[in-house]
């Protein structure tokens, strides 16, 4: 494994069309996550097209984008479903920044990538979420959430290959030297 | 592998990648604090407040997205419902089998136990009616083996000496005389019945209080026997039991119980008594529950 400063950080960043994109994609998944797909139970699981869209948008736009996006993607789930505001942004925001800078830096190129990412995210977001929601002593139900844990990586797997693509279509892919980046590790 | 097929690019300097990091940084903890922010503010104050009526504009806002997102999804949403309602109808089939085959059990039983009501109900008002004998209570028994056939007069029941049955105790049903116990075991008891050609009961015409004895006759009806020619008695009468005549040979049927209603009299030239046909108020072959007369006080 080779560490290696990036090139061109100063280019890094996201067009103003490539946000617009990327809040429109993450709006629609928001209010899908709220209206729709909430309520499918898929063996005591709800897919979350959400996340899997936020882990797109992160693997592809970085960190600060991430962060964003899980923010205000986020704040349009609590106030949709008229919720805590601000706990499911807390969770998607260090979800966004945390995948973001996994695509930054060691995911990029990797066609395992996104698959890896939404994995993990199912898991840390599901356990963020129950640990937020016991600080605040609200109903927190380990044992539904954990048994849920499987379907549920599965489920979000599934939604990976065909949202991670569209996303990629609508936001082209940054170039390297967009990416804010320290360090690229190899094989 | 070294990244010998990756771009080079040229050395960033370093105060530039940290100062992207230190913005990166700020613009996470910046966010973080304010999503911590929205939390406290909304968590102390869930349903009132600046933050919750900015929440509900928001959340109206947005309900026309999610009308739109919802009727966009109807028909996926009812196209898996169906899928996977097709799915889970072989499951809910044998489901349903199984609880109709319980239903259609518990159906026959409700039946049976129905069909048994009339005459239960005919027993308990036979006990607590004004005919029932005074000095006796009443043990309540199902009737567990029927006479086998047409040459059978015995069936038996299952309450024995362990409820006080005893032998020669008088068995009735809900309509009237049934017979006499003539053999006890702890939990089961054997009634020989009215047109067993063993029987003999002491009776009585009600009406014109004619006395006599009935026993099966000719053809398995029940006849009134030893009644005199000069006796009057006609048909529709209805013959009780007769109950002791003389206390030094008590009767082992206590007085008034119901034993049938006389279809037909006869009388011969050459016959010393009348021949009075008795049809019984009990339907021997189709007896569920019975009660055995036993007396309150030993004799």
């Amino acid at each position: 494994m080779v560490g290696r400063a990036a090139p061109r950080e100063d280019a890094r960043g996201v067009s103003v069309g490539d946000g617009v994109k990327a809040a429109v994609l993450l709006f629609v998944a928001a209010i899908a996550q709220v209206s729709v797909f909430a309520q499918l139970h898929v063996f005591g699981a709800v897919p979350d097209v959400l996340l899997v869209t936020l882990v797109a948008v992160c693997l592809l736009r970085g960190s600060i984008a991430g962060a964003l996006g899980g923010f205000f993607a986020g704040l349009l789930v609590d106030t949709a479903s008229l919720g805590t505001l601000g706990l499911t942004s807390l969770v998607l925001t260090l979800a966004g920044y945390w995948i973001g800078r996994y695509g930054e830096t060691t995911g990029r190129e990797r066609a395992h990538a996104p698959f890896l990412s939404v994995a993990v995210v199912t898991v840390l977001y599901q356990l963020g979420l129950l640990v937020v929601h016991f600080v605040l002593g609200e109903s927190a139900p380990a044992g539904a959430v954990l048994r849920s844990l499987a379907p549920a990586i599965v489920l979000n797997l599934i939604l990976t290959a065909p949202l991670y693509a569209i996303t990629r279509r609508l936001l082209k892919t940054a170039t390297r030297g967009e990416l804010s980046t320290e360090v690229q590790l190899l094989g | 592998m070294l990244a010998s097929s990756v771009e080079r690019s040229k050395p960033t300097p370093y105060p530039s990648k940290a100062r992207s990091a230190l913005v990166r940084r700020t613009i996470l903890v910046v966010l973080v604090l304010a999503a911590l922010a929205l939390v406290t503010v909304s968590f102390r104050s869930p349903t009132a407040g600046a933050l919750h009526d900015l929440q509900g504009a928001g959340a109206s806002a947005l309900r026309p997205f999610q009308i739109a997102a919802t009727r966009v999804a109807a028909p996926f949403r009812d196209a898996y419902d169906y899928l996977d309602s097709l799915a889970r109808a072989k499951a809910q089939n044998a489901e349903l089998k199984r609880v109709n085959a319980e239903l259609r059990r518990d159906v026959l039983i409700s039946a049976a136990r129905a069909a048994k009501y009339p005459e239960l109900l005919r027993l308990l008002h036979f006990e607590q009616g004004p005919s029932f004998p005074h000095g006796y209570r009443v043990v309540n028994a199902s009737v567990i083996t029927f006479p086998a056939g047409p040459f059978a007069h015995r069936l038996t029941i299952d309450a024995g000496s362990s409820s006080g049955i005893r032998v020669d105790s008088p068995v009735v049903s809900g309509d009237g005389l049934v017979g006499l116990v003539t053999d006890v075991s702890p939990e089961t008891a054997t009634v020989m019945l009215l047109t067993d050609p063993q029987s003999a009961v002491a009776a009585r015409d009600l009406r014109h209080g004619v006395r006599g004895v009935i026993q099966v006759g000719p053809g398995g009806t029940l006849v009134l026997n030893d009644v005199p020619k000069q006796q009057v008695v006609q048909a529709g009468d209805v013959i009780v039991t007769d109950g002791t005549r003389n206390p030094r040979y008590p009767d082992l049927y206590p007085y008034g119980i119901p034993i049938g209603r006389v279809a037909a009299v006869g009388a011969t030239d050459t016959a010393t008594f009348l021949q009075v046909q008795v049809q019984p108020f009990v339907s021997f072959g189709s007896l569920d529950a019975v009660g055995v007369l036993v007396p309150k006080h030993r004799r």
